[in-house]
């Protein structure tokens, strides 16, 4: 029995002891191969999946490694069974190869009864072509992305060697005059996006996705096409690569619903692209416009599964995802894998926020007491009108009040999701509101108001959850979300976890009705939070002083 | 050895011509071995050496000393059974593929001590019980030539020749059948009983006396004949040494830590399967045993597989750690023995688990298959048991005992050399049945890494002592824990085993989410409503929850407990039978404080409530009696007047009873002559004679009346005329002496002869 910091568990989780002195070390052998799924304060779980295992193996580990690294960290002998597992599991990685064979596009494979069981696979067997020899089988270039996923879902994932167009080269460097360079981290996550051709570079929202993809464009100096979640977002895309390297706004066009520009550097909001006319989609040939040489899709965890099917017509480009999660709640995280691409680079959250370069956050969740008039009334409702009756009750706002006079000055947000609460509030508090119907010049203003410190106090709707930037957001106050949704918590968390210029803790509240499902929800959010390592409180509304 | 060459002794007592006259010639002390290598002989004790002789030599022993044979005795047996009347041993050897004469002769010494061959003087004889269980193609060989139709075989040279003549089709039929079976069907157009154009295949083999035709069909091949084909051996590839055993080499401590960690699972598995039995015992189903569903939800809550739940509910069985709890409603329970084995250390419960299965006839590994009878066989049920999986279990175990120290064997090795043991013996079911041994045995904690452990040494050596076993795997559990970490995320993880009162504490207050090294527990509102429900407050939890854990209570944990703590109870439910309201609370207090209505155990629940177990009639009228006007009230709370309706029955049908009808003049008159006419015809009825005897008539009678003049008879010593109807429906007269009545029929003796006749059959009785 050695004394590791790591103790393996029979369902394949792995907890790793924080406090204990060789944790660092521990953390670095596993973190390869295991994501992590919980980072409380004591002892943080991770999780072997295959997808983990063959995103080891695509990094260049193998499974002695891998076995090592466990054998070696646990406290505990490890089960046999499982070593054999993680064994069994890698080795189905790069068995099947997809390489250029002179101008053909070919699956190759080291072990003929596996090439030969994925061909008698009926969703497989139209996909390839001809037999070239007993290891070899042409597979037609349009099919490269569609066989991935074939495989991958039959258990045999395959690599990807066949390269990558150069594509139309386009000089793009990092414009580093005013003394301004990447992060350690973020070269490390383009150098391991580069070597790896194409994949997913997961950070945590403030961490600097952005440059890490104005870095990627730098390496390729080709065109490039960028996928965000909305048009929002591609403004500040715009702004930022503008600001960092050496593209200049003739460059950048913009191709959204306002506006349709085709520039060597394109940024496309996935709207317009799932955009269908007549069960048409009507701007699929932005994808074949230009001779990309590099595709970057923005948070890759919400990228439609429309996107999914066009991506794999374009496995032939570099394709770089950035997210600040893999886990997907519709459960893609294959397509994920086998179409954009396996994970490149990863940073615990926890582990870049002692870097200094996130603003630490207090968690807090209130609770209010429903008067007995909305007790009776919620008592009565309909299931599906529950949670709306909960989380809208005017009992909290008063302590939103309470809470924004405690942080008067400091910028702040308002988070809802319906809007009638939001308006009311947006009265009480007399502060601006920003819905989906808020005009993209408005919101602009709104926000530029904001960044300047010109208002302190923005009322939100959902719009705002994504991909905004509102750098001097310290304190967010949450009234109604999404049910539960853990990814809605991480973009909210991310909203007020931009780094601060002083330093100061970002504050993060949640009002909640006590004793109804809008608390049950809250509890989802709340225990996804203490996962990530964030100490959260749960006070009373009358305690709040 | 070379010591059954009796002849070849310088003084030999009279020739053995017999098993018994070998028997009868055996020292003590080999037939002691006889005796133990047998035991089946011993028991009844036989009288005397031929009885002991003549009892070795009986079909069922015999082949139960055969069956018991390895690889090696079993070929040089078949081997001398081929031999014919008397083999020396290197004849056996050449038999044998050129064996080493040693090797040989060590064989036959046992056999010889099992008394499967005896020594006469001119060789070993094989017993004639033994080639009777060989069975008729021994080593696949046919039957010598004398005992199929055709001429006797010719010498072997004379064979080899033929052979070497014969056409190729005809060579490519003695290919076929040289190694066995050695009866062949062939094809219709070259069947030796047909004339046809192929008379290069059968016909010519026939022709040539080196296949007979046993059928028009079929053809044979003698012994003789295939031995010639086998160049001399009995066998192709004789395996007189027993297989390696090769596998992985693994470090030692690993193999004993891996089986440490096994074991404490076992454990923990076990103490949360029958805890959670303790409070929600599964049904014992009609046919005994567990329903699939039972298992199925031990699995869920478990977390584990189908095979390794069934095996764990199993164990829980043999140890004796659950039983059927014998009610009408018979459920599967923990037993008095759980309790003692639950607070024993770590060591001595797994010691206990470890001895019930090294011992145990019931193979968990075949639940979920079916039976013979096709019927599914369930968890703890009578079909669980198989016999023969002690004597398999043992033997792999010993196999893996017999490699050095730390190699893991792989099955499919350790069943080849299971095989080479027992080859009579082994199930058809062998390759999953030595999976399924060491799968168990892994899960047990008896290899480590597929090595045999410390603890499973110890445990082939043991002979049922716990101390000794328990001491042998101690070392290797991981040490308990006695503190758990709580954490912000509701959980609280055990960094170890736990053990007795916190391991029962956390399992009350948390659900378990992952197991292993460490035991994962969550909170959740449920599990804290769970442990207040059994009478915790939450205060208790909480100090609960700072004695068991390292570092302070987390916030949000504390808030929850006291959260679902400060809800819990605020609604109180009682049981009631009636309620007492009244506004005149002095009232009340009148009632509260009387001597009399104390019967009535009331209960104040509010200033104008009171309660009270008795049901309201009785409420009632006890009340009125001390004075008090109570009205009674509907469960809604109204008023309800007691109407009495006068009680009514209804009507019952009155049936008629039977009744003699009287009878008037007429119809009296009419059946008195009725009767007189009778009697009349009666008188002139003419005596009727029969068989040289006269008689008088014999009229109809109903058997009773038969069975009553044949009473009288009886008692009067006289006989009596009777009609009988016989087998085919004819009447006999007789005159029978009746002597006695019973079951219907009755006895006698008519014309000399002693008959029993039944009542039924007897048309009517007249005394003579």
């Amino acid at each position: 029995m050695t004394d590791g910091a790591l103790i393996v568990q029979s369902d394949k989780t792995l907890l790793l002891e924080v406090d204990h002195p060789r944790s660092a070390e521990a953390r670095r052998a596993i973190a390869p191969f295991a994501e992590l799924e919980r980072a409380p304060e004591h002892i943080h779980t991770y999780r072997i999946t295959p997808l983990g295992l063959w995103n080891a193996r695509a990094a260049g580990h193998d499974a002695e490694q891998v076995i090592d690294a466990l054998v070696t960290h646990s406290r505990y002998p490890v089960p046999h069974a499982l070593l054999i597992d993680v064994a069994d599991t890698m080795a189905r990685y790069g068995r099947l190869t997809l390489t250029k064979d002179g101008d053909l596009l070919v699956l190759r494979t080291t072990d003929r009864a596996v090439l030969t069981e994925v061909l008698r696979h009926k969703r497989i067997k139209p996909l390839v072509g001809e037999r070239l020899d007993e290891d070899t089988v042409v597979v037609h270039p349009s099919e490269r992305g569609h066989l991935k996923q074939e495989l991958l879902k039959v258990g045999w994932p395959a690599e990807d060697e066949a390269g990558y167009v150069d594509g139309e080269a386009h000089t793009i460097t990092l414009d580093q005059s005013d003394g301004w360079s990447l992060r350690p981290y973020q070269e490390q996550a383009v150098d391991g996006f580069w070597d790896g051709g194409s994949g997913v570079v997961v950070l945590p929202c403030g961490a600097g996705k952005t440059l890490v993809g104005a870095g990627a464009m730098a390496k390729a100096s080709a065109t490039t096409l960028i996928l965000v979640t909305n048009t929002v977002s591609a403004r500040q895309w715009k702004d930022e690569l503008i600001r960092r390297t050496s593209l200049t706004e003739d460059e950048i066009g913009e191709y959204s619903g306002a506006r349709k520009e085709i520039r060597p550097v394109t940024i496309a909001t996935y709207q317009v692209l799932t955009t269908r006319r007549k069960g048409v989609y009507t701007h699929l040939d932005l994808l074949d416009a230009r001779d990309w040489g590099l595709v970057v899709y923005d948070e890759v965890h919400l990228l439609p599964a429309p996107i999914f099917r066009m991506t794999a017509d374009l496995q032939a480009r570099r394709r770089l995802g950035l997210t600040a999660t893999l886990v997907r709640e519709d459960g893609l995280e294959s397509d994920v894998f086998s179409l954009i691409g396996p994970k490149r680079f990863d940073a615990p959250w926890k582990d870049i926020e002692a870097q200094g370069y996130i603003a630490p956050a207090d968690c807090v969740e209130v609770r209010v007491t429903l008067p007995d008039g909305q007790r009776m009334a919620y008592a009565v409702a309909e299931p599906e009108d529950r949670y709306r009756l909960a989380s809208c009750s005017d009992s909290k706002l008063p302590v939103v009040e309470k809470l924004v006079a405690r942080h008067h000055g400091e910028p702040t947000l308002v988070i809802g999701q319906y809007l009638d609460q939001l308006d009311e509030l947006a009265t009480r508090l007399q502060a601006d509101v920003i819905t989906g119907e808020t005009s993209v010049t408005e919101r602009q203003r709104l926000y530029d108001a904001f960044r300047t410190g010109e208002i302190s106090l923005l009322v939100v709707s959902k719009v705002a959850n994504f991909s905004i930037d509102l750098p001097e957001a310290s304190v967010a106050i949450q009234v109604s979300g999404t049910f539960g949704s853990r990814q809605e918590e991480a973009q909210r968390l991310g909203r007020v976890l931009r780094p601060k210029g002083d330093g100061r803790t970002a504050h993060f509240y949640t009002v909640v009705a006590r004793d109804t499902v809008d608390a049950d929800f809250a509890a989802h959010r709340q225990r996804f939070l203490a996962e990530q390592g964030y100490a959260y409180r749960i006070v009373d509304a009358d305690d709040l002083d | 050895m070379g010591t059954y060459c009796r002849e070849v002794l310088p003084e030999s007592p009279p020739p053995i011509r017999s098993l018994a006259d070998d028997i009868r010639g055996r020292s003590d002390e080999e037939l002691t071995a006889l005796l133990a290598a047998r035991p089946d002989l011993a028991r009844p004790a036989p009288s005397d050496l031929t009885a002991l002789a003549s009892r070795s030599s009986t079909r069922a022993s015999t082949a139960r000393a055969v069956d018991g044979l390895d690889t090696a005795h079993l070929l040089a047996l078949e081997a001398a059974a081929v031999g014919g009347e008397s083999v020396t041993p290197t004849a056996l050897a050449r038999l044998l593929d050129g064996a080493d004469v040693d090797l040989v002769e060590s064989l036959l010494d046992d056999l010889w001590r099992l008394g499967l061959v005896w020594r006469a003087p001119q060789g070993l004889v094989v017993t004639r019980t033994v080639v009777d269980v060989l069975g008729e193609s021994v080593a696949g060989l046919g039957l010598p030539a004398d005992d199929l139709p055709g001429p006797a075989a010719a010498d072997d040279e004379t064979l080899r020749a033929e052979i070497a003549t014969a056409p190729p089709r005809a060579r490519a039929i003695l290919d076929r059948l040289a190694w066995g079976p050695p009866v062949g069907i062939v094809p219709a157009d070259d069947a030796p009983g047909r004339r046809g154009p192929s008379d290069d295949g059968a016909r010519w083999l026939v022709a040539h006396g080196l296949v007979r035709a046993i059928a028009a069909d079929q053809v044979a091949l003698p012994r003789e004949v295939s031995m010639v084909l086998r160049d001399g051996r009995v066998h192709r590839q004789p395996r007189l040494d027993p297989p390696e055993l090769a596998g992985v080499t693994r470090q030692v401590e690993q193999v004993d830590a891996a089986a440490g960690a096994s074991a404490s699972e076992v454990l923990a598995l076990l103490d949360e399967l029958l805890d959670s039995w303790s409070q929600n015992p599964p049904r014992v189903l009609r046919t005994g045993g567990l329903a699939v569903r039972d298992l199925k939800a031990a699995a869920a809550q478990l977390d584990t597989s189908p095979e390794h739940t069934a095996y764990l509910v199993e164990l829980a069985l043999i140890a004796d750690l659950v039983a059927d709890d014998g009610e009408v409603d018979p459920h599967w329970v923990p037993t008095a023995e759980y309790d003692i084995w639950q607070t024993e250390p770590g060591g001595e419960r797994w010691a206990r688990l470890a001895l019930a299965w090294l011992t145990t006839t019931r193979a968990p590994h075949r639940v979920g298959s079916r039976t013979d009878a096709a019927a599914v066989i369930n968890a703890l049920g009578p079909d669980g048991q198989w016999p023969p999986i002690r004597t398999l279990r043992r033997g792999v175990l010993d196999l893996l005992a017999g490699v050095q120290e730390g190699v893991a064997a792989s099955a499919t090795d350790v069943a080849e050399a299971v095989r080479w043991r027992r080859p009579r013996r082994v199930p058809r079911t062998l390759d999953a049945v030595v999976a399924a041994v060491l799968r168990e045995a892994s899960w047990l904690g008896v290899t480590g890494h597929g090595a045999l452990s410390v603890g499973g040494r110890a445990l082939l050596a043991s002979e049922g002592d716990v101390q000794a076993l328990a001491e042998s795997i101690h070392p290797h559990l991981p040490a308990p824990v006695d503190a758990v970490l709580l954490q912000a995320d509701l959980t609280a993880i055990a960094p170890g085993p736990v053990t007795g009162s916190l391991a029962a504490f956390l399992r009350l207050v948390a659900d378990v989410e992952s197991r292993g090294g460490a035991t994962v527990h969550r909170f959740s509102e449920d599990s804290i409503r769970r442990c207040l429900d059994t009478g915790w407050t939450g205060e208790d939890i909480l100090a609960g929850l700072r004695d068991a854990s390292s570092t302070p209570v987390p916030q949000p944990l504390e808030y929850l407990v006291r959260d679902v703590a400060r809800r819990h109870g605020t609604i109180r439910v009682r049981g009631v039978s009636s309620v007492i309201r009244s506004e005149d609370e002095g009232g009340l207090d009148v009632m509260l404080a009387h001597r009399k209505l104390a019967a009535l155990q009331l209960r104040r629940i509010a200033p104008t409530v009171l309660t009270s177990p008795v049901g309201p009639e009785v409420v009632l009228e006890m009340l009125r009696e001390e004075g008090f006007a109570p009205v009674p009230e509907s469960a809604s709370g109204t008023v309800t007047v007691p109407t009495r309706p006068a009680r009514r029955a209804v009507r019952q049908r009155a049936v008629d009873p039977a009744l003699v009808q009287l009878m008037d003049e007429a119809q009296l008159g009419s059946l008195i002559a009725g009767l007189r006419a009778a009697e009349a015809h009666a008188r002139t009825r003419a005596p009727m004679t029969m068989d040289g005897r006269t008689g008088p008539a014999i009229p109809a009678n109903d058997p009773t009346t038969s069975m009553a003049v044949l009473r009288e008879a009886i008692a009067d010593g006289r006989p009596a005329w009777l009609g009988y109807s016989d087998g085919i429906g004819r009447t006999q007269r007789l005159l029978f002496y009746p002597e006695r009545i019973d079951g219907g029929r009755v006895t006698g003796v008519s014309d000399g002869v002693t008959r029993t006749l039944s009542i039924h059959r007897i048309t009517g009785v007249v005394p003579d």
